[in-house]
């Protein structure tokens, strides 16, 4: 199979993921549920790994790392700490529905700032101006479209929120591992991101990088500290990690942690752009596809979205799924990115690429694309 | 023996404190707070010499982890908590 669909799950991970998982299950019970040898040792592993998360993303204090089951997870987290029932929001054009389901839910008043695909420009004035207009509780804002790749401009998001004194909440579910992600530097509320995608850990695995300590429990149950009480504590990480952790899964993480640093997040990310550049012009030319495509190549990472004239996008996958091509189809959770993009009634095509995929791969599918269109 | 028990408000803690200790050479092992000084329920806490106490102050203040409660064991296995200034 040539597997081109690492924007939902990284399917190839470093063989010392799965082997850390295997005998994490064998070996390790809770951390701080005991005083014994798999408790201590599972202990260990969930420090390791936030520490190995803490020095990937320039953060200080490991404590602020917090184990959450995937980026959905850490957002309605995120969300609930910080718009609060009614409130308002400011969100990109480009977000997935983890951030606007939790929204919905809330009965927010939500201004997305939609602004044309890839120009970050008008982007950041559009935001300037909801800023000043809506005097929101929270912006939210993904680091990169999951649909087409779009590197959204958070660096300058974030100057922006900073200066009106308005928290930021960054999804980089599609960043973390290739994309510079620095939480403290941007001054952001919160990061959300899952394990299970550039990170390389597990499923069921996830991390919520805290700028703030005041975040408000999704789930509350016991944390192996402060007992006796019956409100659960005040402090990180314990505060948002009530119930047994999935220690197994972290233990995973830890591995695809410590293989992105070894790599480094550049290398990564020069391969995917690497590869995603052959595939744009293997395609750019023919007659009948449609490519999604930035003029400027850092304005796009890691994902391409495409539409076959005349064929519904969830045939076309279908039809490369049986040549052994697995691609996303349809609109990849993200209605609000396909409305903002003009594609919501047909939805995309979408390619998304890891660094374990060869230019071979990409050939074989640029092959088997042209022969659809 | 003799020894120091820094008490900690989470593991994690525990953990960035035996972890700074450790990186000056200071021996600390992490354990289960006993319940007779564990006065919220469970907690963790860092065991280290009679001799380091000093010193491990000096290292948790650069470090910027302050302990919350530090007790020193007694004679009939009972703890006493130390005034830290």
């Amino acid at each position: 199979m040539i597997y081109l669909d690492s924007a939902a799950t990284t399917l190839q991970k470093p063989p010392q993921v799965a082997r850390a998982v295997a005998r994490a299950v064998g070996s390790m019970a809770t951390p701080g549920r005991g005083g014994h040898q798999a408790a201590r040792l599972a202990a260990e592993t969930a420090f390791r790994c936030r520490q190995a998360a803490a020095e990937l993303f320039g953060m200080t204090d490991p404590e602020r790392v917090v184990f959450t089951f995937n980026a959905t997870h850490g957002l309605n987290i995120a969300i609930r700490s910080l718009v609060p029932p009614g409130g308002r929001a400011v969100i990109s054009g480009f977000e997935h529905n983890a951030v606007t389901r939790p929204l919905s839910a809330l009965g927010a008043h939500v201004r997305a700032v939609t602004g044309p695909l890839f120009r970050p420009e008008a982007f950041l004035e559009e935001l300037d101006r909801a800023l000043w207009s809506e005097r929101p509780d929270a912006v939210i804002c993904t680091h990169v479209s999951n649909v087409f790749g779009y590197v959204l401009p958070v660096d300058q998001a974030a100057d922006l929120c900073r200066n009106r004194g308005v928290p930021l909440v960054v999804d980089a579910s599609q960043s973390a591992g290739a994309l510079p992600v620095t939480p403290e530097t941007w001054g952001a509320a919160y990061v959300a991101m899952p394990g299970h995608k550039g990170l390389f850990g597990p499923q069921g695995t996830g991390l919520l990088l805290c700028g703030r300590t005041d975040a408000v429990p999704l789930l509350c149950g016991g944390t192996g500290s402060q007992s006796r009480l019956q409100d659960m504590p005040d402090f990180l990480p314990d505060r948002l990690e009530a119930g047994t952790q999935n220690i197994a899964g972290v233990a995973g993480l830890l591995e695809g942690l410590r293989y992105v640093r070894r790599t480094g997040t550049g290398c990564i990310l020069a391969r995917e752009r690497r590869l995603i550049g052959r595939l744009i012009r293997s395609l750019r030319d023919v007659s009948g596809v449609e490519l999604f495509t930035a003029t400027r190549p850092e304005d796009q990472s890691g994902v391409l979205s495409l539409r076959l004239r005349g064929m519904d996008c969830e045939t076309a996958g279908e039809r490369l799924a049986r040549q052994g091509i697995a691609v996303r189809t349809g609109l990849h959770c993200a209605p609000l990115a396909h409305q903002s993009a003009g594609t919501l009634e047909s939805g995309t095509v979408r390619l998304s690429f890891s660094p374990f995929n060869t230019e071979g791969e990409l050939a074989a599918a640029a092959r088997a694309i042209t022969a659809l269109a | 023996m003799v020894y120091y028990l820094i008490i900690c408000r989470s593991l994690t803690y525990a953990q960035r404190t035996a972890a700074a200790l450790e990186r000056a050479a200071i021996t600390a092992h992490i354990m289960r707070s006993p319940k007779s000084v564990a006065t919220k329920g469970c907690s963790h806490a860092v065991k280290i010499s009679q001799r380091r106490l000093a010193d491990a102050l000096v290292v948790l203040r650069r470090a910027g982890l302050p302990p919350d409660r530090v007790y020193i064991t007694q004679g009939d296995g009972s703890y006493k908590e130390v005034e830290l200034y």
